[in-house]
């Protein structure tokens, strides 16, 4: 019990910064899966990048990349700091400072259920911007082999002077567990609005698509995970395309 | 679409109330020990299609992590200290486990039958 007050402690202090609302919204091509599951001690270097495929006939892809450091605190608490970079055909450009907390609120295993909290701070470097914080419930389930994630997720900036709004998504994935180095599944990133002003369907963005997973061990205590995917945009709001990949050095 | 959506916005917050207020029945517990680097025991037999609590306790003073591709766990069990974690409903076979720090010793196995 004792445990569950501190979490509901951390969750609500970071809670309490991001209480007035308004963003863009944004799928960005670097986007991941969050996984409620926490192991503690874990270190990792945390490496994304993706790139997608605009719909409106500009040719120049979009793309982003991230580099991050990740720590399990303890059993229920991961945080990670990143930096974000962005850039098109012609410009590149540093795009954001991120902080992700994460929140392993049930004990692996014991519930049908695996439920995890998280909230991601971002200061953007266009400080139009103000800041941005993403935040949801993450759901983890597996049976046998199959392990399925569903990220119910929302996003919003304040402080800034664009980009008003707070808007949901959802992220979802199904994956085989084939063997250490190789596995199978597919992913959905999908934002469908503003919650008090919810998109049709076609102004929704909604990107789905195979990917892959993997892990590679280098030594004691030491391994490479990846994951890669393929998305299709499934709305005329949607990228044409996004190819991302997300690679951590655990040590 | 919309009211779907919003029914799935409502669902995960009923979900962890649920979740946590759901009543399993109370689950087989295996208390397994690490020493000098070695689990103990390392062999455990549970019945298939059922969940058990695996309690690790580790007496070294060093930390020790249970590691199971098979069983899909991975858990750090600082020294002198002790973690539970969950396993199973499971399939008749058998699922390795080992400690990562010192795999050349602490190795185990889940026999499920």
């Amino acid at each position: 019990m004792p445990h569950a007050i501190k979490r509901l402690f951390c969750i609500g202090l970071l809670s309490f910064t991001p209480l007035i609302h308004a963003a863009e919204y944004l799928s960005g091509p670097a986007d991941y899966i969050y996984s409620p599951i926490v192991e503690e001690g874990e270190r990792e270097i945390d490496t994304k990048f993706g790139t997608q495929s605009p719909r409106n006939g500009d040719t120049t892809r979009q793309s982003g990349a991230s580099i991050g450091f990740g720590y399990g605190v303890n059993s229920w608490w991961f945080t990670e700091i990143y930096g974000k970079a962005i850039w098109d055909g012609n410009t590149s450009q540093f795009d954001a400072v991120e902080w992700e907390n994460k929140f392993q609120l049930t004990e692996t295993g014991k519930y049908p259920v695996d439920i995890g909290f998280l909230i991601e701070l971002e200061r953007p470097q266009n400080r139009n911007e103000g800041y941005e914080a993403k935040y949801g419930f993450l759901l983890q389930s597996e049976w046998k082999k199959w392990q399925a994630n569903l990220n119910l997720l929302m996003q919003g900036h304040y402080t800034g002077t664009e980009n008003q709004g707070t808007y949901f998504g959802y992220q979802g994935q199904l994956k085989y567990r084939l063997q250490p180095e190789f596995e199978v599944g597919a992913q959905i990133y999908s934002w469908l609005g503003q919650v008090n002003s919810w998109n049709t369907d076609q102004q929704q963005q909604s990107s789905v698509g195979p990917a892959i997973f993997g892990k590679t061990k280098l030594g004691r205590k030491e391994a490479i995970k990846y994951n890669v995917a393929y998305l299709w945009g499934t709305t005329a709001a949607s990228p044409r395309n996004t190819i991302r990949m997300q690679a951590e050095y655990e040590f | 679409m919309k009211n779907h959506l919003l029914s799935l916005l409502f669902a995960a917050p009923t979900l962890f109330i649920g979740t946590l207020s759901y009543a399993s029945p109370t689950a087989t517990e295996i208390y397994i020990s690490i020493k000098k680097g070695r689990f103990s025991p390392s062999e455990i037999e549970i019945p298939a299609e059922t969940k058990v609590k695996l309690t690790i306790e580790n007496f070294d003073d060093t930390p020790e992590e249970f590691e199971s591709y098979d069983l899909n766990r991975e858990v750090l069990i600082n020294p002198g200290s002790k973690a539970s974690f969950y396993i199973g409903p499971l399939s008749a076979g058998n699922y390795k486990f080992e400690g990562e720090f010192s795999p050349e010793t602490a190795q185990g196995i889940v026999r499920v039958k």
